[in-house]
């Protein structure tokens, strides 16, 4: 008998190549696809950076701007709700703590802006660290409402009246840099005006995401997956299902806490609104509407979300319009806008291999 | 020394005595087969050996060791493994990568070895809800037995499998038990096919041991045919 290969998506071999090969190794990352991955996201690096000159209205490019932030956060979101099957209603104690943190840390303690950033950045993290070691055990509803918890409790903490002299409360805290400081070169000026701090963002975006997807690849992300589909019976292969839990949420906080710290320096002035349910509800929808599944899905969702939301904002039925759309997509686009399309192509995919084997 | 033992192994759920002071040893090459009628706590048996439901009491010893308070990881690591009677895959993998990863783990030599015992080949690259569920339990066994594990514990290898799937399964069993020197213990609801394939066989009822020996001194047991065998044997 001599059946022919069944071919199942795009990049499956064909009949004619042997699909064992003794020895080979395929799980992790290859080098080569490791490199292709690296030159891609440097042409998307190098290409973005075109934007601002392209799209020369302040008003534009500054929504475009506020995008690629909640396109950091959603892409936090999205890496856990890939990997771990986890939907995190938290990730604004990450953003919003590094925010904070950032303010603080320059009205406080009188830190320069990178000073700063490097102390949100860390910050977030560490509370993403112990947040991690807490709840990664949890699944489902239960991780959804121990995350929710953390959000709101900074959420409190950061209205408390004794925290008025460190986050302003209600009135927020304005974050007034040295008038001769400047971060990475740019002046406070410049650091505010989105077109002039587009290409930091931008490059703080791309590299987000490229290390999310050489994670992903890896053979770590392969361990993710596998404690993701079947917990149990990695632990009875030997692997052990905590720590790679712990780590993925680390990373996936500290990719927040750059959206927080780089929303920080732009604004320069935090209000509890970064803590704020409705701003982890923000990064969850784009997500969904970009798509979970899919490593880019986060970032487009982001976008379509901030332009959306400017356009909804106008009749002044923001949410009313909102829910219409999470509504559409979800009932015609279950995987997102990106997991549909790959769905299909996937789809035709096969059909088309079906069509050619006889 | 003995390779692998339980000793009194006890296991009450709060007033339910699912298991009492069953003992057991293990030794390389040989098949030791574990049979009785539903309830008899066989599958509690097999939880409580390889360290998934905790005993009240009781030992389990690897070389004369205490592993009765591992964690499941160490003691895959220290080559006692186990498969599931409810399938146990990574769905959305696909074989080829599911098998790759824990051969990763486990530090397999020869991977494509085993996956060709067992015919998984032509399913390597399909993912492992796509393919036939006889095939998902050769998955399973390959998954158990990755990196040569000295002490396997099969949970009903064949539960759901058609009559020929079952055959070749057992025969599977047997074959890598004896080539690889593994000392196994399958639990098996298919009497016959637990008397063609084990060496020594235990038979359990109500959670005690109610005869264990060679497969022919447990047929002519009296004990055994009144209370499980019946007039089959």
């Amino acid at each position: 008998m001599n059946a022919p290969t069944k071919t199942t998506g795009p990049t499956a071999p064909t009949s004619d190549t042997p699909v064992v090969s003794p020895g080979a190794r395929r799980l992790g990352l290859s080098r080569g696809l490791a490199l292709r991955g690296v030159v891609i996201a440097a042409v998307v690096l190098a290409a973005g950076m075109a934007v601002p000159y392209i799209v020369l209205d302040r008003f534009y490019i500054s929504m475009l701007f506020d995008g690629l932030v909640l396109a950091l956060l959603a892409l936090s979101v999205g890496f856990l709700a890939r990997h771990l099957g986890l939907i995190s209603l938290g990730h604004t104690a990450f953003y919003g703590g590094a925010a904070y943190l950032v303010g603080i840390s320059v009205t406080q303690w009188g830190w320069s802006p990178l000073m700063a950033a490097l102390t949100g950045l860390v910050g977030g993290t560490v509370l993403a660290l112990v947040m991690a070691l807490l709840v990664v055990r949890s699944s489902g509803m239960g991780f959804l409402m121990l995350t929710l918890a953390l959000g709101q409790a900074l959420y409190q903490l950061s209205i408390q009246r004794v925290a008025i002299p460190y986050t302003g409360a209600f009135d927020g805290l304005q974050i007034s840099f040295d008038a001769d400081a400047t971060f990475l070169g740019l002046s406070v000026a410049q650091m505010m005006n989105g077109a002039l701090f587009w290409p930091v963002v931008w490059t703080a975006l791309v590299l987000s995401a490229l290390g999310l997807w050489l994670v992903g690849r890896s053979r770590f992300g392969t361990v993710l997956e596998g404690i993701r589909e079947n917990e149990e019976r990695m632990r009875f292969s030997g692997f052990n299902t905590y720590w790679p839990r712990v780590l993925a949420f680390t990373i996936s906080g500290a990719v927040a806490s750059v959206g927080g710290v780089l929303f920080a320096l732009n604004a320069a002035y935090v209000s509890p609104d970064v803590l704020s349910f409705l701003k982890a509800g923000d990064a969850l929808i784009a997500a969904i509407v970009g798509g979970l599944g899919v490593l880019l899905g986060p970032i487009l969702g982001a976008l379509l979300y901030i332009v959306a939301q400017s356009q909804f904002n106008q009749s002044g039925n923001l949410y009313l319009y909102t829910g219409l759309a999470l509504i559409l997509v979800l009932m015609f686009l279950p995987g997102g806008i990106l997991g549909s399309i790959s769905s299909i192509r996937k789809r035709l995919a096969r059909r088309s291999a079906k069509e050619n084997s006889p | 020394m003995t390779l692998f033992q339980g000793t009194g192994v006890t296991v009450r759920y709060g007033a339910v005595k699912a298991l009492t002071d069953v003992d057991i040893t293990l030794e390389p090459g040989v098949v030791h087969g574990v049979i009785g009628p539903n309830g008899a706590g066989k599958s509690t048996f097999i939880d409580a050996l390889s360290g998934r439901t905790r005993m009240t009491s009781g030992t389990v010893l690897l070389e004369g060791e205490d592993i009765t308070n591992r964690p499941v990881g160490w003691r895959r690591h220290h080559g006692v493994s186990r498969s599931f009677q409810r399938t146990s895959v990574f769905n959305s993998m696909t074989v080829r990568t599911q098998l790759e990863m824990v051969a990763w783990r486990n530090d397999e030599p020869d991977l494509d070895g085993l996956m060709a015992t067992l015919g998984l080949e032509p399913v390597l690259d399909q993912v492992c809800n796509e393919i036939a569920y006889g095939t998902q339990r050769s998955v399973d066994l390959a998954m158990a037995l990755i990196g040569s594990p000295r002490v396997v514990l099969l949970d009903e290898p064949c539960a759901g499998l058609v009559a020929d799937e079952s055959v070749r399964m057992l025969q599977h069993v047997r074959d890598l038990c004896k080539d690889r020197g593994v000392a196994a213990l399958l639990v098996e609801h298919d009497v016959d096919g637990v008397f063609r394939t084990c060496d020594r066989i235990t038979v359990l009822n109500l959670g005690t041991v109610l005869a264990s020996g060679e497969p022919a001194e447990i047929r002519a047991n009296p004990d055994v045919v009144r209370a499980y065998l019946g007039s089959a044997a």
